[in-house]
């Protein structure tokens, strides 16, 4: 089974998820128990479950799992319109983020059976039945899919993702060759620069799981490789010092769930691989 | 405002299993079995340079029903972690990754372990009669 | 805990700034990796050619110059792959460094024991009678 872009779903399921014990280091707070399901409407032929993490930080009750029966007649194709229809008609309390619906804000990222996508461009009838849908990984959850993403902002601020320089500013813009710009925006558009930080991918990155404390993580670093290589920054060398670090940038192991999951199809994990060549060859 | 007693959300749990994930803690743990593995080496090492009878006690341990398993997994650990350690120093070069490459490598490196474990074992048992 | 929440995100994510080192442990790492592709197939092969033979013809074939500096340059570079993979394999999964520092520490004295220990004996094979 041959994965050819990311957007591409696997065709068999042989294990859903990997053989630990359901609760293997979940904290008693974290632990997900069972919850309502809610019926669909009488009268409703074309019927889809979607099994939905559910958090509610006004009581003290652990997350629990709901079960909606959407009628996929009266509903959009895309698992952002359940979840917008859920809201809308069955439970009002649902609470996730989303913005611009067509893939391009970053706000709807959560795990979709199992995988890390957008929930506005991944079509109803490429899930399975029952959807199963839950919040990005390893995140402090604030109420149901929406994540605590501070940490992983103050990991973006760490990297100082904005232009510095030394030379005099120029009199108008900083001039770039339209190859120097194919390193950032990518010729096929899925450079760096491309990302819209909806942060799949670090949130899919076992290693972040277990030092996301001081691992970056592929999206800051993808974002840091973006400053890198831009012809017009002047601060490689400090930028390079700032990311030589066994645990910011060395505890990538090239694991690459964050390639297989990104859904704008960016590489983070060659992105890191060219960080890694830069210290080497500074110091040949 | 952040508060200490948010539930964290689920990953290991729940993550679906990918081949990049797989194949990635496969290496880790033939790793680790290699790891285990050493230590025999240079017992053997030791036993042969210690004379025929040190020799031979180790000997026959491995050449019982658990000792050949063990040579089993620590050839196939061999292989697997040799075969996915060059495709590792392909990557660290800067090559494939492309999905379609990564999809394609690794179930090389799978198929290639496994017929060098088949064969080197054949071989062997071949070489007795 | 409530210490934790006085300081801010960005202050925790800082750390101790960056260590501003790290690629030897990674470039080493390589290094006796592309090492030990020819030396593991050269030794699995031999393991393989050797199966069946009796104490003597072990011996024997420890005893010729070629295979004793191949052998200890297998064990060299095994040695020290395996300390460095062993020591990041404990540095993702520990995280309290009482524990951590020491296992490191243990970890790379053990390697280099080891591989001292199988250096001796193959060489006291190769010098012998």
């Amino acid at each position: 089974m041959i994965i050819k872009s990311s957007d591409q779903l696997p065709r068999n399921t042989l294990l859903k998820r990997f053989p630990v014990p359901k609760n293997f280091e979940v904290s008693p707070q974290s632990r997900i128990e069972r919850g309502k399901t809610w019926p669909a409407p009488a009268g409703a032929t074309s019927i889809k479950k979607f099994e939905v993490y559910r958090y509610d930080p006004e009581t003290e009750k652990n997350p629990r799992i709901d079960t909606y029966e959407v009628d996929l007649d009266t509903c959009g194709p895309m698992v952002l319109d359940a979840l917008m229809k859920i809201k809308d008609e069955i439970d009002s309390t649902l609470t996730f983020r989303r913005s611009c619906r067509e893939g391009v804000c970053g706000s709807c990222s959560m795990n979709i059976d199992g995988t890390n996508w957008l929930a506005c461009t991944r079509f109803i009838t490429d899930t399975a039945e029952p959807a199963t849908i839950y919040p990005l990984n390893h995140l402090p959850v604030i109420k149901d899919l929406v994540p605590d993403l501070t940490h992983l902002y103050a990991q973006y601020a760490l990297i100082e993702p904005w232009l510095k320089t030394n030379s005099p500013v120029p009199e108008r813009e900083r001039l770039q060759t339209p190859e120097a710009a194919d390193a950032l925006n990518g010729a096929d558009g899925k450079g760096p620069a491309a990302c819209i930080l909806c942060f799949c991918c670090t949130a899919g990155c076992p290693s972040h799981w277990w030092n996301g404390n001081r691992f970056l993580g592929p999206a800051v670093l993808l974002q840091a490789y973006r400053w890198l290589a831009d012809s017009r920054d002047e601060a490689t060398g400090e930028r390079l010092d700032n990311l030589e670090d066994p645990f910011r940038l060395y505890r990538c192991h090239t694991i690459l769930n964050c390639t297989r999951t990104c859904p704008k199809g960016l590489n983070p994990g060659k992105a890191i691989a060219s960080i890694k060549k830069m210290i080497v060859e500074r110091r040949n | 405002m952040t508060r200490d007693d948010r539930p964290l959300s689920p990953d290991i749990q729940i993550y679906r299993p990918q081949l990049t994930s797989v194949l990635s803690i496969i290496h880790r743990f033939t790793g680790i079995a290699l790891s285990i593995g050493a230590p025999l080496m240079v017992w053997w090492l030791i036993a042969a340079a210690a004379g025929p009878a040190a020799y031979s006690a180790l000997h026959g341990f491995l050449a019982s029903w658990l000792g050949l398993v063990l040579l089993l997994g620590w050839t196939f650990s061999l292989f697997f972690h040799l075969c996915n350690g060059i495709r590792h120093l392909f990557w660290d070069a800067g090559y494939g990754f492309e999905l379609q490459t990564i999809y394609v490598s690794g179930w090389a490196a799978v198929a290639i372990s496994i017929a060098l474990t088949l064969t080197s074992w054949i071989i062997s048992f071949g070489m007795k009669g | 805990m409530a210490a934790k929440r006085l300081r801010s995100s960005f202050d925790r994510t800082q750390g101790l700034g960056s260590a501003r080192e790290g690629v030897g442990h990674w470039w080493l790492q390589r290094v006796t990796a592309v090492a030990l592709v020819p030396l593991s197939l050269w030794f699995a092969a031999s393991l393989i050619a050797c199966a069946r033979d009796d104490y003597g013809a072990l011996l024997l074939w420890l005893h010729a110059p070629h295979i004793t500096v191949l052998m200890v340059l297998l064990l060299i570079a095994l040695f020290y792959h395996m300390a460095l993979g062993l020591q990041v394999v404990v540095e993702d999964y520990v995280h309290t460094d009482r524990i951590k520092i020491p296992t490191v520490i243990v970890i790379h004295l053990g390697c280099f024991g080891l591989a001292i220990a199988g250096v001796i004996a193959t060489l006291r094979i190769a010098f012998g009678g």
